[in-house]
């Protein structure tokens, strides 16, 4: 279908590819060239073709971030995803009131500042905080689990962080599932759990999807919940970006670092279309 | 409707998730705002000083006093990073600011770069004044630009009550009683620095195998390792997360502040030390002023409370003797202190530099694990 575009649509339209081209493409294309620019001795950038920036990420130090920084990625859409389907689906179940309530309750916290809810799981999680207090008052553990600046309170605070976008997801999915699917299946003798995983996981899958991408792509780049709760020993590919940028200067090597964390991005939401077999984002766009 | 709700929902969500990301980098710092007066404009009658340089560098009554004195108005613009500060003043071709303190090595680039003007010490009488420990270094051999304002060395802080070993230096952070305890700026220059001096080398080393050699024990550190930051370091040391910290001198006076149990030891195998200088552009729309306002400042009784609120060494000779007996001990050095014990940490070459920064995500790797 041909759709020709009247004078007046396009007046409504143009701010939108203006917005588009000055604050989406424009930057890309400035970072692109960027990074295949060369660092100046001392300060700023020359302007002199070379590849040296894609080349040296290839070199193992760099290379690991990247390979450390998706490990944890997948770890971290891995928690979100077991934690976030059920309580996703079971809000989505709830009567309409009380599942108001629901999602309130789950998006109060989200109106403070992130730094502030990371610096109180710094309260939570340091050595006599209010975890080990807890645990020890429970005669769990009998001295402080040094678990503030490890791996886990990494894991941890981006699981935090990002498991909303999974369970928000996961309920519009479900909620509008249409249940005689279910029901059908149940009468003709699935189990609950055979109608679960051959009627609704299918069915919702989209949801599971979105939460997926909505988790995994922010994951490589949460690189202050990697300095703040980590301690700064989990060097992230982000982390990576942001030293590259601020403290050693190095412009086209973060733009090429910027490119290809891009590019990953790009795959995933391509993968994305490729298992849902949608072009949208559930709930999302 | 609903689906609107959730779009809604979904877009605040994202909103605060990033809203993080800006601020990490000096998260914690008070400062009001950044850069947000730029280019001053320059006052026609002379009554404006332009002073740009990092938030909370003056106790409000020393700013005060200045213009209650002479009636010139400060105009106090503040930067987060050096580099900032190097990049508005190349924009400014060196005019705008009046006068700007900075740390050394940037102030090397600046006065190479022909962006700060020689001082005329006749507007000076005070300049007598000044420690001369801190002065004829690296950045400003002949002090014709920059007179200090301020100092801090990284030294080792530590709680004696969850310490078994005797610390005399940074050898001492290897020993194994240390394992995962220790926190340490994220500095590293300064960092890696503690291994050059360990093996008996410069801070400013540019020969990569010595380097190299300082980077494989360096790596050994990193079981000792429990946390990496720049921003209130101190905190852990008080809370007791940590037993031992490396840091600058401004964090050690916080904690001491806070925890005065703790012990402070100036490392035997020597100390690396950061000056901070006060220049005037090369451009400055009132360099009269500029000198008044460092006259001032170079006053015993003025050093001093500047001093004491900003934390750092005194740099000002004649106010040592007025710090007062709480901050004595961290602000001014100790008698026996040897001015060949300390040793600045200049610019290195290119190769060296980017040497060091991988070693430093290599280490920083190695303490994840």
């Amino acid at each position: 279908m041909k759709r020709k575009l009247s004078g007046g649509n396009a007046a409504f339209l143009a701010p939108m590819y203006l917005f588009t081209v000055v604050f989406l493409i424009g930057p890309f294309v400035y970072m692109l060239v960027l990074s295949f620019l060369t660092r100046a001795e001392t300060w700023g950038v020359v302007n002199s073709f070379t590849l040296r920036n894609y080349r040296r990420i290839l070199e193992p130090l760099y290379f690991n971030t990247f390979v450390e920084s998706v490990k944890l990625a997948v770890l971290v859409t891995a928690l979100v995803a077991a934690l976030g389907y059920p309580f996703g689906y079971y809000m989505a179940k709830l009567p309409p009131k009380r599942r108001g309530t629901m999602l309130m309750l789950v998006m109060i916290p989200f109106y403070t500042s992130s730094l502030m809810r990371l610096y109180g799981w710094i309260i939570v999680l340091r050595a006599n905080g209010l975890l080990d207090k807890l645990l020890m008052a429970l005669h769990i553990t009998s001295a402080p689990l040094k678990i503030l600046y490890t791996y886990p309170a990494v894991a941890v605070g981006m699981v935090y962080a990002l498991l909303p976008f999974m369970m928000l997801s996961v309920y519009s999915s479900v909620e509008k599932m249409d249940w005689a699917l279910v029901e059908a299946a149940r009468d003709m003798g699935a189990t609950p759990a055979r109608a679960f995983l051959t009627v609704t996981l299918p069915l919702t899958m989209p949801g599971l999807m979105t939460g997926v991408i909505l988790t995994f792509v922010p994951s490589m780049g949460l690189f202050f919940v990697a300095d703040i709760l980590g301690g700064n020993k989990i060097v992230l590919v982000g982390s990576l970006i942001q030293e590259q940028l601020m403290k050693v200067h190095d412009q086209p090597f973060a733009a090429a670092l910027s490119v290809i964390m891009m590019l990953m991005m790009t795959v995933m939401i391509w993968l994305y279309r490729r298992v849902t077999g949608s072009g949208e984002m559930e709930g999302v766009i | 409707m609903k689906k609107t709700l959730s779009l809604i929902l979904v877009l605040t969500l994202c909103l605060t998730l990033f809203a993080g990301c800006g601020g990490s980098g000096k998260a914690e710092s008070t400062a009001p705002a950044e850069d947000t007066q730029s280019a001053p404009a320059p006052d026609p009658s002379g009554g404006t000083l332009n002073i740009y340089t990092w938030a909370e560098m003056f106790d409000q009554d020393v700013l005060d006093g200045f213009e209650a004195e002479t009636g010139i108005k400060i105009n106090y613009t503040n930067f987060d990073y050096d580099e900032t500060m190097l990049e508005k003043l190349e924009a400014a071709k060196g005019g705008d600011y009046d006068l700007v303190i900075a740390d050394d090595y940037i102030i090397e680039t600046v006065i190479a770069e022909g962006l700060a003007q020689k001082l005329d010490k006749s507007k000076i009488p005070n300049f007598g004044n000044i420690n001369p420990v801190y002065q004829g270094q690296f950045y400003d051999p002949t002090d014709e630009y920059t007179v200090p304002y301020g100092a801090g060395v990284q030294t080792i802080a530590y709680d004696p009550a969850a310490v078994s070993v005797p610390v005399t230096g940074y050898a001492d952070l290897w020993d194994e009683s240390f394992r995962d305890s220790i926190a340490i700026t994220a500095n590293f220059r300064v960092m890696l620095g503690m291994a050059l001096k360990v093996l008996g080398y410069s801070y400013n080393t540019n020969d990569l195998a010595q380097i190299d050699e300082a980077a494989e024990l360096f790596y050994k550190l990193a079981d000792n390792i429990r946390l990496i930051k720049d921003d209130n370091v101190q905190d852990d040391l008080i809370s007791g997360e940590v037993s031992a910290a490396v840091m600058y001198t401004s964090q050690v006076t916080m904690a001491k502040l806070n925890k005065p149990e703790l012990e402070v030891v100036y490392p035997k195998e020597g100390i690396g030390f950061g000056i901070m200088g006060m220049f005037v552009p090369s451009q400055a729309p009132n360099a009269d002023a500029a000198h008044l306002f460092i006259d001032y400042i170079l006053r015993p009784e003025i050093s001093a409370k500047s001093f004491e609120y900003l934390g750092y060494y005194c740099t000002t000779k004649a106010a040592d003797d007025l710090i007062s007996e709480e901050f004595k001990d961290f602000l001014v050095l100790p008698a026996e202190f040897k001015a060949e014990d300390m040793e600045m940490i200049g610019n290195i070459s290119p190769e060296a530099a980017a040497r060091e920064e991988e070693i430093w995500i290599e280490f920083r790797n190695r303490c994840g694990q």
